[in-house]
């Protein structure tokens, strides 16, 4: 049921690009888009294959007389698995084939039978069972991460690029920094903070702050330094200190695990904002560098002079008439950046002990399950290449400066 | 290694010039190089402190045996005679973080030189050449980009060991494809200029351009784009040795002291803050140098993934 929806669903898209795009544009994009799938699927099928090429363990499986290829299917068996479960596995794989057989015995498995195979291949228990309960918690995980990346993005790469030029507002003396600075370092100090929170809350955020609403070169400056601080820290190390700081040193955040949404919103919303505040800051310097540059070129452009000499606002000028087009930029890095989510999700996931897709990756490499492994990663790379296609498409369908042969 | 820290030392002499000749320029550029000079000091610094650390180890002053316990300061927050505080087992962490900062750098430097070697090739070739070498290496680079960095390397270590040399093996497959995208988009961009249409009008080998007059225009961004490549590297095996699928123990690194401080962190937070800071002002220090650069050579600004 759910397939058939998403494939007239997909059908409905490729006619509507094709209308916007043409026939031969969308169909070389497609095309091109079905080898790297198929280049990436058989990729990850081969690399499966090097996990029982060690000669001592084939060696020692011969003696025990199963195939040499059985390893793994015997790490996902476990202890106690029987000769002919191991054989069952075997055949059921095809480890015995060679590398294309086998592939495509995989590919026809998933595609025409719709079978994505075990998520533990010991207990039997399907894959689809567990990413229909999982895919849900890192979906709205990814989701409010990326609408709060984008919302902490937007704003301030507008102002930074519109003040990028302009000289600050001298009305706002710059005497008051170094003496807002010195209060709240004593504040800090007599408030028993810790070194490094001081230097954090003292220093650098009111040092950040004054300058971005002072205007002028220097708040360029300081959203420039912001984003290269944040692109700077590692996921984990996000993470792990967000944890710390929230939910035990003090008990801003509950650690009880996820909550649907059929808990009430509430629940919900407050058993993942901590991990998608820590993804969606890791994506915010992506996004607000990507805008700041774009715009920055966008404000030189003739139409910007000719609003601005018909007398329109600055504010209308730089929502309707700069940022829009910027938006079709942000929107493919957003395709991109799908990719480097789950890189973001495995780590956050682990950290805070949250059971979605990430921590399974994660299990199931602990558990040498490599089977499920493939199906996944096959999987997300067909969400990223499709939505990337798609992107691609609707990009020249909206821009028309994109030409077809474009390929840089 | 300490070839390039030199090569930035030197230049970073030359930043007030470079930036007094854009003078007409907004008021942040001027700003700038006191950053760039900062983060050359402490890239210097650290590789310095590692170096020593490798070689004379334990007779240098503040550092003991990165493995040895001390019953009397477990868990001891920083003091004088530990200026990072002590491990959960009373390990001076100081001396961990230095013992640890090797495998970072060995790991961040071998995996650039490896990328900006294939995969500087791969780039420049495909850019110049293009026509079917080009659609080759646009395809390797639009497959490696499609799986998720992080999983790949995973897979590849959990496979074939947690070594040394498969960490590399697996971090330069992850960076080989994102430095050719990149010196292949300056590549095309350098194809097109009129000394490169001279050249070929002339009758020079194409070969030959391509050394002579494509690679050192090329060079400087791609230069650049190690220093960036570097910290991304740093960060992925921090975040595999965080993971515990880095390096087997017991060699130390930064992920590994990260994750034993985290489990017990109310009482070890010093054991996650200090070496956090240190990554976090190697990556960011990294990134600084790698952006002025950038900047200094006028290449358009670019993202890497």
């Amino acid at each position: 049921m759910i397939s058939l929806a998403v494939l007239t669903a997909l059908v409905a898209l490729i006619a509507l690009i094709v209308k916007a795009a043409g026939w031969r544009f969308a169909l070389k994009r497609f095309a091109g888009a079905l080898l790297v799938l198929v280049i990436v699927t058989f990729g990850v099928s081969v690399l499966l294959r090097f996990a029982s090429a060690d000669e001592d363990v084939q060696k020692a499986l011969e003696s025990l007389d199963v195939s040499p290829n059985a390893q793994p299917c015997v790490t996902a068996l476990g202890t106690g698995a029987t000769k002919e479960a191991v054989d069952a596995c075997v055949e059921d794989r095809g480890l015995d084939d060679g590398p294309v057989q086998q592939y495509l015995s995989w590919v026809n498995q998933i595609v025409f039978e719709q079978d994505l195979g075990y998520a533990y291949y010991k207990n039997q228990e399907p894959l689809s069972e567990v990413i229909q309960q999982r895919l849900p918690r890192t979906a709205w995980l990814f989701l409010y991460s990326q609408l709060l990346a984008l919302f902490l993005a937007i704003p301030l790469g507008i102002w930074s690029a519109y003040q990028a030029g302009r000289s600050g507002r001298t009305r706002i003396p710059l005497w008051l920094l170094p003496i807002g600075v010195v209060v709240l370092v004593l504040l800090g100090v007599f408030g028993g903070l810790m070194l490094s929170s001081v230097v954090f809350l003292g220093i650098i955020v009111p040092s950040v702050v004054f300058h971005l609403f002072r205007g002028g070169a220097d708040a360029d400056s300081a959203t420039n330094f912001l984003a290269f601080a944040l692109l700077s820290i590692p996921v984990f190390v996000l993470g792990v200190t967000l944890r710390y700081v929230f939910a035990i040193e003090r008990d801003v955040f509950q650690l009880t695990g996820y909550e649907p949404w059929s808990e009430g919103a509430w629940n919900h919303l407050s058993s993942v904002w901590l991990p998608a505040l820590v993804l969606g800051l890791a994506a915010t310097p992506v996004y607000l560098r990507l805008l700041r540059a774009d715009m920055i070129q966008n404000l030189q452009q003739d139409f910007v002079s000719v609003a601005k000499a018909k007398g329109m606002s600055n504010t209308h000028i730089l929502l309707r008439h700069v940022l829009r087009p910027s938006t079709v930029t942000l929107i493919t890095v957003l395709g991109l950046n799908i990719a480097q989510l789950v890189n973001g999700a495995i780590v956050v996931e682990y950290i805070f002990d949250f059971d979605g897709m990430g921590s399974f990756l994660l299990e199931s490499f602990a558990r040498r399950e490599f089977f499920a492994v493939q199906t996944v990663v096959a999987l997300v790379a067909v969400v990223f290449i499709l939505t990337n296609t798609l992107i691609d498409v609707l990009y020249t369908a909206v821009d028309p400066r994109v030409t077809a042969g474009d390929d840089r | 290694m300490t070839n390039v820290a030199d090569q930035i030392a030197a230049r970073s002499g030359e930043a007030p010039a470079a930036q007094e000749d854009a003078a007409g320029g907004p008021k942040s550029q001027r700003k700038s190089p006191l950053i760039f000079k900062l983060s050359v000091i402490w890239l210097v610094f650290l590789v310095v402190v590692t170096v020593l650390g490798k070689i004379f180890g334990e007779s240098l002053p503040l550092l003991v045996d990165p493995n040895e316990r001390n019953a009397d300061k477990i868990a001891a927050g920083p003091s004088w005679s530990n200026l990072m505080g002590n491990a959960t087992f009373g390990q001076d962490i100081l001396s961990q973080v230095v013992e640890g900062a090797w495998i970072s750098l060995f790991v961040g430097l071998s995996v650039t030189l490896v990328g900006i070697l294939v995969g500087g090739a791969m780039g420049l070739i495909a850019g110049y050449y293009r026509g079917k070498i080009d659609a080759m290496v646009r395809l390797v680079i639009n497959v490696t980009l499609s799986i998720p960095a992080l999983l790949l390397v995973i897979f590849i270590v959990t496979i074939r060991g947690q070594e040394l040399f498969w960490v590399i093996a697996a971090l330069s497959l992850l960076a080989i494809p994102a430095i050719a995208r990149i010196v292949r988009a300056s590549a095309l961009q350098v194809a097109d200029r009129e000394y490169v249409k001279a050249a070929e009008v002339l009758g020079v080998k194409k070969s030959v351009i391509l050394f002579r007059e494509v690679l050192p225009n090329v060079l400087p961004s791609m230069l650049s784009f190690a220093f960036l490549t570097t910290g991304i590297v740093i960060v992925v095996e921090g975040t595999l040795s965080f993971l515990g699928l880095s390096v087997k123990p017991p060699t130390i690194t930064w992920g590994k002291i990260i994750a034993e401080g985290q489990i017990k962190i109310d009482e070890t937070p010093h054991m996650v803050i200090m070496p956090s800071l240190v990554i976090f002002l190697t990556v960011l220090s990294l990134n600084f140098v790698g952006d002025q650069l950038l900047k200094r050579y006028d290449i358009k600004e670019a993202g890497i993934g």
